[in-house]
């Protein structure tokens, strides 16, 4: 298991669940968009945030 | 001028009675998911239950374990309350005895503190969809 599959995994569920949970999307349609879109924040601010720590000595 | 969103009727939806909604919360609490089932929304329960189920899975075969509040470990506390959001699961560990032991190979897997937050997120989600739950119950959401 690499760190990126782990963060594949970890979003690809939890925006599933936040998707299922929303309170602002009510049709099946919007909450597909709203999981694909949380799924790509994930990814995207993952991959920032590694890249923002990358050079520091941690 | 308002606009199509704002001049829309606002859903008006019926709650369910009282007993109804405890079980919904109390039925969420004990499995993941079971509140949606007892309100009749078996495909949002069935996500929820398979979400929460592999989040369990995957953390604990990631080598991750679940806490228990210990004395002034703080910390402890935090994450014993996220891992007690997974309901009956966390029970059956507790008194099984299960799932809460670290050993010094286990900690030093790459993957250890994945797994703990595969597990404490699981437990946080399920609070989440125990919440969705009543709120599905009291007619705020449909």
């Amino acid at each position: 298991m690499t760190h990126f599959l782990a963060m594949l995994l970890f979003s690809f569920l939890v925006s599933i669940a936040f998707a299922v949970l929303s309170q602002e999307h009510h049709t099946t349609e919007d909450r597909v968009k709203y999981g694909f879109k949380v799924f790509g924040y994930f990814i995207g601010v993952g991959i920032v945030v590694a890249w923002v720590l990358y050079p520091l000595p941690l | 001028m308002e606009n199509e969103k704002t001049m829309s009727k606002p859903l008006l939806l019926e709650p369910v009675s009282f007993g109804r909604t405890f079980a919904a919360c109390l039925a969420g609490l004990a499995l993941p998911g079971g509140g949606h089932f007892v309100l009749g929304k078996w495909g949002r329960g069935a996500l929820i239950l398979a979400v929460i189920v592999l989040l369990f899975a995957f953390g604990f075969w990631m080598e991750g374990h679940l806490f228990f509040p210990e004395g002034r470990e703080w910390l402890t506390w935090f994450f014993s309350v996220l891992d007690m959001g997974l309901g009956l699961p966390y029970l059956i560990c507790l008194m099984m005895d299960k799932g809460f032991a670290v050993t010094p190979e286990q900690a030093a897997k790459i993957t250890f503190e994945y797994g703990n937050t595969f597990l404490c997120v699981a437990g946080a989600l399920n609070l989440l969809s125990v919440m969705d739950a009543y709120d599905i119950a009291i007619g705020r959401k449909p």
